[in-house]
């Protein structure tokens, strides 16, 4: 089998909130992520999703542990692994002032994407995700659905093998999200290595190949869909969720118990 | 440094945002371009005005006295005998008014000027029985049973002032020529070899002049200009982009954070030279078309390798100009923050560059290492055709050095975890005092401005009622207002505990070695920067005017400041600031808020200094008290010294520098002092960032 495309080794953050005192938002995550698959993070807000995913992208330093992008280490070399990585969420808003075009030559050039296929790549990616009818109107005139188009294009204007996906969808109408999800599927089939979070059960349930339940920074448990619904004996992600956070929630001493009774 | 395509697409995208942008465009490109002109052509109009209106003033006189006859003789004699120099006839600007009273006439303004001509006899009398003011030169003197002429005039009225100027010109001249008349007529014999003859003849070339005069403004014209328009996109840049979400997009994008904030910098650097170069074409083009005259000074020809040599000199402080302004875009969390930043920022920028207007300032002192200043004066030497190559050299190095610091420092800001995820802010809506430490800044710049406002807007002359509302109520009074506002706990907030008793042996130990020590910072300060005297006068009169008793001033310059700035700088804005520095950096900054609002260039360093020994005070005992001693005996100590009330101690000794060896002497004692308190420590809590595992 192949190195995975992504791969975390007790990756932990830790914060310092001023009610809270230090908190740790993502506490010794383990995951991989391979070409052609989507791993989906499940969790509820504050679980540690986004934390994850940013210090994947190197926007923020891990407190300790390791994650290594296409075989990049994100703090040794995280210019590489950006190169490798294409993110997209609901923050990540768009130039209001250059048109679509510009915007992918732009996304383009900053991620250091060959400079004489530059021009080619552009058109590829106007033809593909339909922006031709507005690819020379600014960001700023277009509708949210054109702008999404755009958006998913720029993450991918450099055709990174690994693409990050943190709650694409969560400002979206259904019919977008119906058309971003398949947009990732196809992405997937293409061969990328894709991460995906979410707090919507359904759309795990439906885009991802495997999925990482996380609560309160830890992986509760990972694994294909099939599998989760075997170990847990419950058939909805829901149910699986609520299986999963159950047990970890009632105090640590009781899950320490639980771990000792076992033989 | 290389050009990557990252860089370039990155400058690329701010300077077409920019172009794309109608509002941004009109107030940072068309604004000043129209603005300056109009301004000059304005300034030009009132100018010429003003004056064409004083030359046609006539003035309204008055003659009284017993001596009517001598003064209308004088001045009726001149038309037929002008004197030497005067191009029209002087008295035909006088209009003779007869007047009952001429004294009332002055004060309701009816007349311009009353002219008083008495007998020495009556003159003599009058300043006996105090009827008659004896004027600057006194009672008798030279020129004993002499008749007087008194021009009496309000110098608050425009026309009154100039009315006695001209008049005592005229009465002058007539007096010169009437003396050698006399001289003649008495056939005394003047031999023209004893008479001296005065005059002064500039013999500076024209190019010198001007040069000289065109580089004292040049640094301050084009920086203020360059800053303005390089603000405008700073703002946007990275606040702006945070606001709208892009800097998270470009965050995640292969870019390296040099890469992107080299692109910045370019965008900013070249706004800044269009915007420059545009206003000097600009201010060329009126001044060559001779819609606006300003004189000589700008219209001075440089050639162009001299014009190119100063583009290259100039460089580094654009640098290091258009990377503050991008450092303070990269602290703020949003467009407004940045905006509010924006004002002390320029203020902080234009400072150095008006260094080389001060007098006496040579390129071959410390102020060598001044960024920006030591460009300045630099120029100033440059176009006065004085050049000394290894100082323009230093001078260049070191403006680009602290360019190339604080672009790093705007590296590590978009690097910094706080800085990018301002997205935590529950405070705001919950208040209190984690609203209170995210605002304390903005609320010490309102105090600052508030403070200005006063101190330049409100005269109040009597020292007493200076320092009562002038510092008792305004830093009393804030400590109130922020307690109120963010229900802080007052005991806390103003730390009101009290120290180990064995702090006082450290804060009596202090003091003395505290003043020698800012003493000695002062003769620092001195030897950058030479300190007028005169300046250092006014400010002792100021501070310590003779009229007032000692009792008095030790309440209102020791006891007053003493509390108050205590409760304002270590009370509630070290509180506020406690958790965003480490304690030394905390005790600098406080230390520093506090030597600015002691508005004079020249006592920020020494105030500043006071501040961190009192900061650090309040650090180590965790409690106001000792501050609040402390600066009340400094204050208590200037004020006996400059009475010559402490035992042994001259004041001026004190003026004149104490010399190295006690400032020495006096930091060393002052480290012994803070050991000692150092022994009897219970810090402050909670003083630093947060800890992250």
């Amino acid at each position: 089998m192949t190195d995975p495309f992504v791969e975390t080794r007790n990756l932990t953050k830790t914060f310092y909130e001023e009610s809270r005192g230090e908190v740790r938002a993502v506490d010794s995550v383990d995951l991989t992520c391979r070409s052609g698959e989507i791993l989906g993070l499940l969790g509820a807000n504050g679980a540690g999703k986004t934390t994850t995913l940013r210090m994947l992208s190197t926007v923020l330093r891990p407190t300790s542990g390791e994650a290594w992008v296409m075989g990049h280490e994100v703090r040794k070399d995280p210019e590489r692994v950006r190169e490798n990585l294409g993110f997209y969420s609901a923050s990540t808003a768009l130039y209001p002032k250059i048109t679509a075009r510009e915007t992918l030559r732009f996304f383009a050039q900053v991620n250091r994407f060959p400079r004489e296929r530059i021009e080619a790549r552009i058109e590829e990616l106007i033809d593909r995700f339909g922006i031709g009818d507005f690819a020379n109107s600014r960001v700023e005139k277009l509708s949210s659905g054109m702008k999404q188009k755009v958006s998913i294009a720029r993450t991918v204007a450099h055709d990174p093998p690994v693409l990050i996906f943190d709650e694409p969808t969560v400002a979206l109408d259904v019919l977008n999200a119906i058309e971003l999800r398949q947009i990732i599927g196809r992405l997937r089939d293409e061969g990328k290595a894709i991460l995906f979070s979410t707090h919507i059960m359904s759309e795990a349930e439906q885009l991802c190949d495997r999925i990482a339940i996380i609560h309160q920074g830890r992986i509760l448990a990972v694994g294909t869909l099939d599998e989760l619904r075997k170990s847990t004996g419950h058939h909805y992600l829901e149910e699986i969720f609520v299986h999963f956070a159950r047990v970890r929630d009632p105090s640590e001493a009781e899950v320490e118990s639980l771990r000792r009774d076992r033989p | 440094m290389r050009l990557t395509v990252p860089i370039r697409a990155v400058f690329g995208l701010e300077i077409r945002t920019l172009l794309r942008d109608p509002r941004t465009l009109l107030i940072s490109v068309v604004l000043p371009i129209v603005l300056i002109p109009a301004i000059l052509i304005a300034g030009d109009w009132i100018e010429s005005r003003e004056a064409r209106a004083t030359e046609a003033l006539s003035f309204r006189v008055a003659v009284e006295g017993d001596r009517v006859d001598l003064a209308r003789a004088l001045l009726l004699r001149v038309g037929d005998e002008t004197p030497p120099g005067a191009g029209r006839d002087p008295t035909s600007r006088f209009q003779f008014v007869d007047l009952e009273e001429p004294g009332e006439a002055l004060a309701d303004a009816r007349i311009d000027v009353v002219l008083h001509a008495m007998d020495y006899g009556t003159w003599m009398r009058g300043v006996e029985d105090g009827s008659v003011d004896p004027g600057p030169g006194g009672p008798p003197g030279e020129f004993d049973g002499a008749p007087r002429l008194q021009i009496l005039f309000h110098s608050d009225r425009t026309s009154s002032r100039e009315g006695a100027q001209a008049l005592r010109r005229h009465l002058l001249d007539i007096r010169e020529v009437r003396r050698d008349s006399i001289l003649l007529a008495a056939g005394f014999p003047v031999p023209t070899d004893e008479v001296l003859v005065v005059e002064s003849v500039n013999v500076a070339p024209p190019e010198a002049m001007e040069g000289a005069q065109l580089g004292r403004f040049l640094t301050l014209i084009l920086l203020g200009l360059m800053t303005l328009g390089g603000s405008a996109i700073a703002t946007d840049t990275l606040a702006g982009e945070k606001e709208r979400g892009t800097l998270n997009t470009l965050l995640t994008s292969a870019a390296r954070r040099q890469e992107i904030i080299t692109g910045k910098l370019l965008a900013i650097m070249a706004v800044a030279f269009a915007i420059a170069l545009i206003q000097i074409l600009n201010l060329w083009l009126f001044l060559g078309l001779g819609i606006v005259d300003v004189g000589g000074a700008l219209a001075v020809r440089i050639p162009p390798e001299a014009a190119l040599l100063l583009l290259v000199l100039y460089l580094p402080a654009v640098a290091l100009v258009s990377g503050v302004l991008l450092l303070t875009s990269a602290y703020a969390r949003s467009y407004k923050e940045a905006q509010l930043y924006l004002t002390p920022v320029l203020l902080a920028l234009v400072l150095p560059a008006a260094v080389p207007m001060l007098p006496g300032i040579s390129l071959q002192s410390a102020i060598l290492l001044v960024p920006i200043a030591n460009l300045g004066v630099a120029v100033r030497d440059l176009l006065m055709g004085d050049i000394h190559i290894p100082s323009v050299m230093t001078a260049w190095a070191v403006t680009a050095l602290a360019a190339t610091w604080v672009t790093r420092r705007c590296v590590l800001a978009i690097q910094d975890e706080n800085l990018l995820l301002g997205d935590r802010s529950q405070e705001e809506h919950t208040g209190g005092e984690g609203l209170f430490r995210k605002q304390v800044l903005v609320w010490v710049l309102v105090l600052w401005g508030v403070k200005i406002l006063w101190d330049f807007n409100i005269p109040v002359q009597d020292l007493r009622w200076a320092s009562l509302l002038g510092v008792g109520l305004v830093f009393g009074l804030f400590p109130l207002v922020v307690i109120r506002r963010f229900r802080l706990e007052p005991r806390r907030a103003l730390a009101l505990r009290m120290p180990h008793p064995g702090v006082w042996a450290g804060v009596l130990l202090g003091v003395p070695a505290g003043i020698l020590t800012v003493l000695g910072v002062f003769q620092l300060v001195d030897t950058v920067v030479p300190v007028p005297t005169e300046m250092m006068e006014s400010l002792g009169q100021a501070l310590t005017p003779e009229a007032i008793p000692v009792w008095q001033l030790l309440i209102f310059v020791a006891l007053v400041p003493g509390i108050t700035e205590e409760l304002t700088f270590r009370g509630v804005v070290l509180y506020g600031l406690r958790r965003r520095f480490g304690p030394v950096a905390l005790a600098l900054v406080v230390g520093l808020i506090f030597g600015i609002f002691h508005f004079s260039l020249f006592r920020i360093p020494t105030t500043a200094t006071l501040g961190v020994i009192l900061t650090a005070v309040t650090l180590l005992t965790g409690s106001i008290l000792p501050a609040m001693v402390w600066h009340t005996l400094n204050n208590a100590a200037a004020v006996l010294a400059s009475r010559d009330m402490l035992p042994g101690i001259d004041s001026e000794w004190l003026a004149e520098g104490v010399g190295w060896g006690w400032s020495v002497s006096g930091l060393v004692a002052l480290g012994v002092a803070f050991a000692v308190i150092w022994r009897f420590r219970t810090p402050y809590p909670e003083v630093g960032p947060p800890r992250v595992g």
